[in-house]
C-alpha cells in the first residue's frame, strides 16, 4: 500500500505528515488531526454526520481519501466557533432552536450550513432545506434544524439587502 | 444535626417542609432555556465512545457467520493470525475460560445457553464467530476477512410462519417456543360476547423488523486494569446498568467494574445493556491484557445488532350497535430471533392495550418465537403495538358503523371524572387523561371543516385523510421490576458557590444536564448557569436503570427536587444562623440567602459550611452536601392525542403528511423545547415505522436491506411541521412530570395510518401491513393484491411478483467503476467474493444487476436445503406471568392472578388468525444441505 | 468498514492515466468523485490493487459551449454543472436532471464522468445523455474515441470502455433555444436512487415536434432509449398526437426490475403516468400560452 507525504491546512492551522493510500479523510481528521468532531455514522456517504468543508465546499469526509485532500483547506465543526467561544450563527441558531439532541449527526449539519451560508452566498430556506435531506437525524424528527434553518435564510437575505 | 437519611422510605409524605417564606414565581421550570449541553456538541466537542483513545490500545473487528444456520464444520484462524500487525484472533474456545451469562434487561439467565461467539453451531447470519485483535480497524478486518469458517448449511426458520412450521431454532428446544402467555381461546363468556356482538371485528396488524439504528452504532472500549479493575467506555443508556449488567453477566462480583459514557449518539432500546460483541471484546481485552477497542459499523448495525418489532396480532372485537366496546380477545405474535435479549412475548402489548378505554372484557394469546434472525431488542415504546391495533381497529369500526372517528372516541374513552378505573385485566388506572386530551385537539383542529374540504378534493380526484388516535403510557416504572429502580440525587454547592449535581441520569439525546439543571435552580434558588450537572460515570451517584421506560424526568426529576429541597433547608438554616434570624425568612433565590436586608451569596455560606464549621448551627455537621433517593408511584401515565391531514397521490401510492397535530398531557414540562423534541423525534420514528423503515430477509436468513440506501430513515422531508399543544395536568409525582421519552414512537405509527385510512376509504378497507409503502398502496388502490416476496438474490423474477415478470436484465460482468476504470471481480482480493469481510454472506454475484440493492448488496442464495414441514401437535404449556411481567421472570403469575390451564393438545395453526396468511413460497432443492464456505479463496 | 489496502496514483494527463490502468491489468480502479467508489471501497464491495485518481487531470475540467452544444469535462463535478449558466441555458432538462443526483454534499464530489461511466440503471445522467444524444468522449493508448451515449451501456455497471480506456468528456449535441424539456422522477427520499425516471427533450417548429429524444432510467439494465416513442413524436402535431400511444410505445422498450423498492410492475404503471404528465407539461404549455 503507498503512503503520501500530504500538506493541507486544518481549522486554520497547517498539518503535514504521511498518510496511507487507503485512509479516509473522515479517519484521517479523527486519528491524526484530532478533529473528533467529524462523526462516521455509516461509511457509505448516505448519513451526511461526517460532513466537512474542503475548500469552500461540504463533502463527505468518509468519501473522500486523505490523500485527495494534500493541499487543501478543510473546516471541521470544531473549527468554525470564535477563538473567544462565540458560535458561528450557525451554531447559534441550532442551539437558540433547540436544532439538537444526541449531538452526533451535528457536527455534519453544522458544516453543511456553514459552507452554504458563507459570506457572499444568499441560499434560500428552500435550497438549504434540500442540502439537510442528505444528513439523517434519528433524535430531533428535524424540528429545531428546521426552524434554525429558516432563521438562517432570513439573515443571509437580510445581510444581503 | 441528624445525618441525612441514604433512602427515603417514603415518597411525598417525607419531603422536607416547604419554606414558609413567600411563594417564588418559576423562573427556569416550564422556560425553553438553551441546553448546557449544547456549545460542546455544536462545536465538534462532544466524547462519544469512538473518541475515546487509551494508551497501548488495539482495535477488533469481527469474522462472522454468512449463513442463518448450520454447524461450523471448520474453524481456521492461521491465516488472520500472519497478518502483520494482527495481536490475537480469538474464538469462543478462548473464550471459554470465563463463565459467561448473557442475562436480560432484567438480569435473568436466557432461555438458551447464548456465548458470545458461536461455538459449534450458528442460528444467524452475520453471527460473530471469530474476534481478530490488530493494530488498527483496518488491519483487524484486513486478517477479519482471512479467518476461514466452513459451515454444514441448514435451511434456516427465517418468519413467524417458519417458526411455527418449521424445526427448532435451538435443537434442544421442543419448539420455537421462546415465551407464551395467555389462553388460547377466548373464555366461554368472552366466547358468547363476541358470538352475539352486534359488530364483530377481526382485525389484522403486521408490523415489519425494525433497526432501531441510532446514528452513532454500538461501541466500547475495555480497559482491563489489572485482575482487580475494569473500565468501560460503553454507548449505553446507563453506565449503572451496564456496569451492574457486566459484573453479572461476566460473574465478576470481585472486580472493580467502571463505565463512562459522556456523550452518547442515541441509544432508542438497542443501547440498553451490551450484547455479544461487547461481551466478547471485554473477554479479549481480559485475555491479552490491553485496552480493546471496537466501534460497530454501519453494516454491522443494520445486519447484526439486535433488532425489534417484527410482530403480527389479530384483535377479535365486539361492539355494540352504537360503536361500544364489549369485548375483545387479542392473538399475538412476536418474532425475537434466534438469540433474544430477554425472553420475551410482550404482555405489556395486553396490559396497555385498554387503560384507556372501557372495556368489559379481554382475553389473549401472547408468543414469542425464535427463528434464524438476529435477536430481539427493545426499540422505544416495545409495547406499541396496543396502540396500533387499538387505534387503527377503533377507526375500522367507525367506518362500518358510519361514525366519525372522533365519535366512537368519545364513547370509549375514559374520562378524568370516571376515575379511578380498573382495567379488565385489573391493573388500577387513578391518573390519565387521554379524553381530555382529544377534546383539547378537537378546540384547535376543525374536523368538519377538514370533513368539507376532503369531500371537495375527492371530486377533484385527491384523496386526503385525517388520523386521529388517543393513548396512554406507562412512564416512570419503579419498584415493580427488580431493574426498575428510584433514582438518587446527590447534590452539593461547592465552596466556589457553585452548585454541583452527581446524577445517575443519563443523556442519549434527552438532556437531562439541562433539565435537571433547570428542577435545581429553581428549587434551590440557585442561578440556573451556575448549576452543573455530571453523569455518565457509574463510579458516580447510584443504582439507576437510566434512560428507559421514559423515567427520568418523572424519577430522577423527583429525586433532584427533593434533593434540592434538603439542601435549601440547610442553606437557610446557616444563613438564618449566620444573619440571625429565623430559617423559615430566608429566601433563596439567584444563588444568595436573603433575610430583610441582608444577604450572602452560596459561596460566602459555603465557604463557612466547608472551612469554619465552627461558624455552623450547633450540632450541623460541616459540608453543604446532600443526597436523596426518590422513589416515585409505582406508574405514572402519560397521555395525549394526535392528528395528522395527509394526501395519498393515487397515481403512484406517494403519501405527503399536510399537518401533524398533538395535544400531549405529560404534566408539568421542565424544558417545553425538551419535551417537544422527544415526541417530534418519536414521531418521525413512527412515519419510518409506517412508510419507510424495514429490514428485510431474503430466503436463505440474510439482511438484503444492509445500508442506508436500502434501510430507510425519515428525512428533513419525510417529517412535517409538528404542531404542539401542551395540557399539562401534574402527575402525583413529585414535580408533577409524566414520561415523555417514548410516546411519540407509539402514537404516531396509528396516525398516520389511519388517515392514510380515511383518505383511501372509498378503494376499502386498507389492510395494515406496515411499512405502507407506494408500492403496496397502490396495489390496494389498483385493487390488485400485493405480494411482498422474501425476495431472493440472484433469482429473477420469482414466484410471488406479481404480474407479468419482466425481461431478466443481463447480468453484467466486470462491471466498470467511475471514470471507466476496470476494478473487476477477479483481481487479487476478490476470490472470496464481494462480501463485506468480516460480516455479512458471501456473494458470488456482480455489484448489481439491476435488481440489486443501492450498493448491489443483495445476497444470492445458494443451496437452501429441503425444508422439512411438519404440523406438530404439542401441548401448549401455559408459563406463569403476572401483570406486567417480563417472561423471563421465574416469579411471575399470569395476569389477575388466577391460574389457567390450557387445553391439552391443541395444535398451532387452530388458533384465529393463523390461518390467514398463505404459507409462503419456499425453494425447496431436492438437495442435501448444501456446505457454505466464508472462507477465502486460496 | 475500511477499504483494503492499494496503491493510488494522481496522474497529471490522461495518458499517464492510461498508462497506470494498463499496467495494472485489471486490477485498477478509476477515481473520479468516489461518490460510488468509496462506499464500495469501505464495504470491501470493491477491491482493487490501485486507484487512479484523475481528479487532477486539468484536461478533465471544464464545461464549454462546443460545436453549438455543451463539452462537459468528466471530472467536473455534478454542482459545477449544476450551478453552470451554461447548463440551464443550453439544457435545461440536463439542469433538472443533475439536481437530483445525490445529495448537495456529494455533488460537491461527485463528478458528471464518473456517473456517466459508472452505469447505474437508475441514475440521472446516463439516462439524460442517453436521451440528448450526447457523445462520450475517451481516451486510450489506441487513440480518442468519441461513443454515442445510446451505445455505451451494455448492461448494469457495464460499458463498451476498454480497461485501460477512460472517459474525458461528454459531448451533448445542440438544441434548439425554444426546444422543450422533459424530466420526472419519483424516489421514495430526496437523493435517493429512483423508483423511476424519464428524462428528454422535444424541439418543436410551426406546431409540429422536429425532434425528439427520451430515456428512462430504473428502467431496465441500462438506460433506456425510448426508440418507439421517438417514433411516433417525429413530426407529430401538437393540435393532434395520442399521449397513450406514446405512453405505451415509451414503456414497450422497458425491462423494469424489482427490488425490495418496489417491483418492476409498479415501475411500468407509476412510469407510465409519469411521462404523461411529464408530456403534457412538455407539449400542453406552449400550446396553453
Amino acid at each position: 500500500m503507498s503512503e503520501h507525504q500530504i500538506h493541507l491546512r486544518i481549522n486554520g492551522l497547517s498539518w503535514s505528515g504521511a498518510v496511507e493510500a487507503r485512509q479516509s479523510l473522515a479517519d484521517f481528521l479523527r486519528e491524526r488531526a484530532g478533529c473528533t468532531g467529524v462523526h462516521l455514522g455509516c461509511e457509505h456517504g448516505v448519513c451526511g454526520a461526517c460532513t466537512v468543508v474542503v475548500d469552500g465546499r461540504a463533502v463527505r469526509s468518509c468519501l473522500m481519501l486523505a490523500v485527495q485532500a494534500g493541499g487543501s483547506e478543510v473546516v471541521t465543526a470544531e473549527g468554525l466557533a470564535a477563538p473567544d467561544g462565540t458560535l458561528h450563527p450557525v451554531q447559534q441558531a441550532l442551539l437558540e432552536e433547540h436544532g439538537l439532541q444526541c449531538g452526533f449527526c451535528t457536527p455534519g449539519i453544522v458544516t453543511t450550513l456553514a459552507a452554504l451560508t458563507a459570506p457572499g452566498r444568499t441560499p434560500s430556506e428552500e435550497e438549504l432545506l434540500a442540502a439537510l435531506s442528505g444528513n439523517l437525524c434519528r433524535c430531533t424528527g428535524y424540528q429545531g434544524i428546521r426552524r434554525a434553518v429558516r432563521r438562517l435564510a432570513r439573515a443571509v437575505r437580510e445581510v444581503a439587502s | 444535626m441528624k445525618r441525612e437519611p441514604l433512602q427515603a422510605a417514603a415518597v411525598v409524605a417525607e419531603r422536607p417542609q416547604a419554606p414558609v417564606a413567600p411563594a417564588r414565581t418559576a423562573r427556569y421550570v416550564g422556560r425553553r432555556v438553551p441546553r448546557k449541553e449544547d456549545p460542546r456538541l455544536l462545536t465538534g466537542h462532544g466524547r462519544y465512545v469512538d473518541d475515546v483513545v487509551v494508551p497501548g490500545m488495539f482495535h477488533v473487528a469481527f469474522a462472522r457467520s454468512p449463513v442463518a444456520r448450520g454447524r461450523i464444520r471448520r474453524l481456521e484462524t492461521r491465516p488472520a493470525r500472519e497478518v502483520e500487525g494482527v495481536q490475537a484472533v480469538f474464538t469462543q474456545a478462548d473464550l471459554d475460560r470465563f463463565p459467561t451469562t448473557l442475562v436480560s434487561f432484567f438480569f435473568q439467565p436466557p432461555d438458551v445457553p447464548i456465548t458470545p461467539l458461536a461455538r459449534d453451531r450458528v442460528v444467524y447470519a452475520g453471527e460473530p464467530v471469530a474476534l481478530v485483535v490488530a493494530t488498527s480497524r483496518a488491519v483487524a478486518e484486513d486478517a477479519a476477512s482471512l479467518v476461514e469458517i466452513e459451515i454444514d448449511e441448514e435451511p434456516p426458520v427465517v418468519t413467524l410462519e417458519d417458526a411455527r412450521h418449521g424445526p427448532p431454532v435451538h435443537p434442544e428446544k421442543p419448539d420455537n417456543i421462546n415465551a407464551e402467555l395467555g389462553d388460547e381461546e377466548p373464555d366461554p363468556e368472552l366466547a358468547a360476547i363476541l358470538d352475539s356482538a352486534p359488530l364483530r371485528l377481526r382485525h389484522r396488524v403486521v408490523h415489519q423488523r425494525i433497526c432501531q439504528s441510532p446514528m452513532e452504532t454500538r461501541g466500547i472500549v475495555a480497559c482491563p486494569e489489572g485482575r482487580d479493575e475494569l473500565t468501560l467506555y460503553v454507548t449505553c443508556q446507563s453506565p449503572h446498568l451496564v456496569a451492574r449488567w457486566v459484573a453479572t453477566a461476566l460473574h465478576l462480583p470481585e472486580t472493580a467494574v467502571r463505565v463512562i459514557a459522556k456523550d452518547v449518539g442515541g441509544g432508542f432500546g438497542l443501547k440498553n445493556h451490551p450484547w455479544k460483541e461487547e461481551v466478547a471484546v471485554i473477554l479479549a481485552a481480559r485475555l491479552l491484557g490491553r485496552p480493546l477497542k471496537w466501534i460497530e459499523d454501519r453494516y454491522e448495525n443494520l445486519t447484526t445488532a439486535n433488532q425489534a418489532r417484527e410482530q403480527e396480532m389479530t384483535l377479535d372485537l365486539a361492539f355494540d350497535a352504537e360503536g361500544r366496546l364489549l369485548g375483545a380477545f387479542g392473538d399475538y405474535h412476536l418474532n425475537v430471533g434466534a438469540h433474544p435479549q430477554l425472553s420475551e412475548c410482550n404482555v405489556a402489548v395486553h396490559m396497555f392495550l385498554w387503560p384507556a378505554y372501557h372495556l368489559p372484557r379481554y382475553g389473549f394469546i401472547s408468543r414469542g418465537w425464535y427463528t434464524n434472525t438476529v435477536g430481539y431488542a427493545a426499540y422505544r415504546g416495545p409495547w406499541a403495538m396496543e396502540s396500533l391495533i387499538r387505534e387503527t381497529a377503533l377507526d375500522r369500526a367507525a367506518r362500518r358503523l358510519g361514525l366519525d372517528p372522533v365519535e366512537i372516541r368519545r364513547r370509549n374513552l375514559v374520562r378524568r371524572s370516571e376515575l379511578p378505573v380498573t382495567t379488565c385485566l385489573g391493573m388500577p388506572v387513578d391518573d390519565i387523561s387521554p379524553a381530555e386530551c382529544l377534546e383539547r385537539l378537537l378546540e384547535y383542529l376543525d374536523v368538519a371543516a377538514f370533513r368539507r374540504e376532503q369531500e371537495e378534493a375527492r371530486r377533484a380526484g385527491r384523496y386526503l385523510g385525517l388520523g386521529i388516535a388517543t393513548y396512554v403510557e406507562p412512564t416512570g416504572a419503579a419498584g415493580e421490576m427488580p431493574v426498575m429502580t428510584g433514582e438518587l440525587a446527590q447534590l452539593r454547592v461547592d465552596p466556589t458557590g457553585q452548585v454541583v449535581a452527581t446524577l445517575s441520569t443519563h443523556s442519549q439525546g434527552h438532556g437531562t444536564a439541562t433539565t435537571m439543571a433547570q428542577l435545581i435552580a429553581e428549587h434551590l434558588g440557585a442561578r440556573y448557569e451556575e448549576v452543573v450537572v455530571f453523569e455518565g460515570d457509574s463510579s458516580r451517584g447510584g443504582f439507576s436503570p437510566g434512560a428507559a421506560g421514559s423515567r427520568q424526568a418523572v424519577v430522577a426529576g423527583g429525586a433532584v427536587i427533593l434533593a434540592a429541597e434538603r439542601l435549601a433547608d440547610r442553606i437557610r438554616r446557616i444563613a438564618a444562623h449566620l444573619l440571625g434570624g429565623e430559617p423559615n425568612q430566608v429566601v433563596l433565590e439567584e444563588g444568595r440567602a436573603r433575610l430583610g436586608e441582608r444577604s450572602l451569596s452560596f459561596a460566602e455560606i459555603a465557604q463557612v459550611a466547608y472551612g469554619e464549621p465552627k461558624r455552623l448551627p450547633p450540632g450541623m455537621e460541616p459540608g453543604l452536601e446532600v443526597q436523596h433517593r426518590y422513589q416515585p408511584p409505582p406508574v405514572t401515565f402519560s397521555s395525549a392525542a394526535n392528528a395528522c391531514v395527509v394526501e395519498v397521490d393515487t397515481a403512484t401510492g406517494f403519501v405527503r403528511i399536510l399537518r401533524w397535530i398533538v395535544a400531549e398531557d405529560c404534566g408539568v414540562e421542565i424544558n417545553p423545547a425538551v419535551v417537544e423534541g422527544q415526541v417530534a423525534g418519536g414521531l418521525a420514528q413512527s412515519i419510518g415505522m409506517a412508510l419507510l423503515e424495514e429490514v428485510v430477509f431474503d430466503e436463505r436468513g440474510n439482511v438484503t436491506t444492509p445500508t442506508y440506501k436500502d434501510y430507510l430513515l425519515p428525512t428533513i422531508f419525510d417529517v412535517p411541521e409538528i404542531e404542539f399543544l401542551h395540557v399539562g395536568i401534574p402527575s402525583k409525582a413529585v414535580g408533577g412530570m409524566r414520561g415523555v421519552g417514548e410516546g411519540g414512537a407509539i402514537i404516531g405509527t396509528p396516525t398516520l395510518v389511519n388517515a392514510i385510512a380515511d383518505a383511501l376509504a372509498p378503494f376499502g378497507e386498507l389492510p395494515v401491513e406496515l411499512p405502507l409503502t407506494p408500492p403496496k398502496l397502490l396495489a390496494f388502490i389498483e385493487g390488485r393484491s400485493y405480494a411482498p416476496r422474501r425476495r431472493v438474490a440472484g433469482d429473477a423474477a420469482s414466484p410471488g411478483a406479481a404480474g407479468e415478470p419482466a425481461p431478466v436484465p443481463a447480468r453484467a460482468e466486470g462491471g466498470r467503476r467511475p471514470g471507466g476504470g476496470a476494478a473487476r471481480r477477479g483481481g487479487r482480493r476478490l476470490g472470496h467474493g464481494d462480501r463485506h469481510p468480516h460480516g455479512g454472506p458471501a456473494d458470488d454475484r456482480p455489484l448489481r444487476d439491476g435488481r440489486g440493492t443501492a450498493f448491489g448488496l443483495a445476497r444470492k442464495s445458494r443451496g437452501a436445503g429441503r425444508v422439512r414441514r411438519r404440523r406438530r401437535g404439542k401441548p401448549v404449556a401455559l408459563r406463569p406471568g403476572r401483570g406486567k411481567a417480563r417472561q423471563d421472570d421465574p416469579e411471575v403469575r399470569p395476569p389477575g392472578g388466577g391460574r389457567r390451564d390450557l387445553g391439552q393438545g391443541q395444535t398451532g395453526p387452530a388458533r384465529p388468525g393463523a390461518g390467514d396468511r398463505a404459507a409462503p413460497v419456499r425453494a425447496t432443492p431436492d438437495s442435501a444441505p448444501a456446505r457454505a464456505s466464508a472462507r477465502s479463496a486460496p | 468498514m475500511k477499504p483494503v489496502p492499494f496503491d493510488y496514483y494522481a496522474p497529471r494527463t490522461v495518458e499517464e492515466a492510461a498508462r497506470l490502468l494498463a499496467e495494472a491489468a485489471g486490477g485498477a480502479a478509476v477515481l473520479a468523485g468516489g461518490q460510488t467508489l468509496l462506499p464500495l471501497l469501505n464495504l470491501r464491495m470493491s477491491q482493487p490493487l490501485v486507484l487512479v485518481d484523475i481528479t487532477r487531470i486539468p484536461e478533465l475540467k471544464g464545461i464549454r459551449e462546443a460545436e453549438g452544444g455543451l463539452w462537459v469535462g468528466a471530472a467536473t463535478t455534478q454542482n459545477e454543472l449544476l450551478e453552470s449558466p451554461l447548463t440551464a441555458r443550453l439544457l435545461p432538462a440536463l439542469a433538472r436532471a443533475v439536481r437530483h443526483v445525490g445529495h448537495h454534499a456529494t455533488r460537491n464530489r461527485g463528478t458528471v464522468g464518473g456517473s456517466i461511466a459508472l452505469g447505474e440503471p437508475a441514475a440521472e445522467l446516463p439516462a439524460t445523455a442517453v436521451a440528448l444524444g450526447a457523445e462520450v468522449e475517451t481516451y486510450s493508448p489506441r487513440g480518442r474515441r468519441r461513443i454515442p451515449a445510446r451505445e455505451f451501456y451494455l448492461a448494469p455497471y457495464a460499458t463498451v470502455l476498454e480497461g485501460d480506456e477512460l472517459v474525458t468528456g461528454i459531448r451533448f449535441p445542440p438544441w434548439p433555444a425554444e426546444h422543450r424539456p422533459l424530466f420526472a422522477e419519483l424516489a421514495r427520499r430526496p437523493g435517493d436512487f429512483a423508483l423511476v425516471g424519464v428524462v428528454g427533450a422535444l424541439a418543436v417548429a410551426e406546431g409540429r415536434v422536429e425532434r425528439a429524444g427520451l430515456a428512462w432510467f430504473a428502467m431496465g439494465p441500462t438506460p433506456v432509449v425510448a426508440r418507439r416513442a421517438e417514433t411516433l413524436l417525429q413530426g407529430a402535431a401538437l393540435a393532434d398526437w395520442d399521449p397513450a400511444a406514446v405512453v405505451e410505445a415509451a414503456l414497450a422498450d422497458t425491462a423494469p426490475f424489482d427490488d425490495h423498492h418496489a417491483s418492476g410492475e409498479y415501475r411500468r404503471a407509476v412510469g407510465g403516468r409519469l411521462l404523461a404528465r411529464a408530456l403534457e407539461e412538455a407539449l400542453g404549455r406552449r400550446e396553453a400560452a
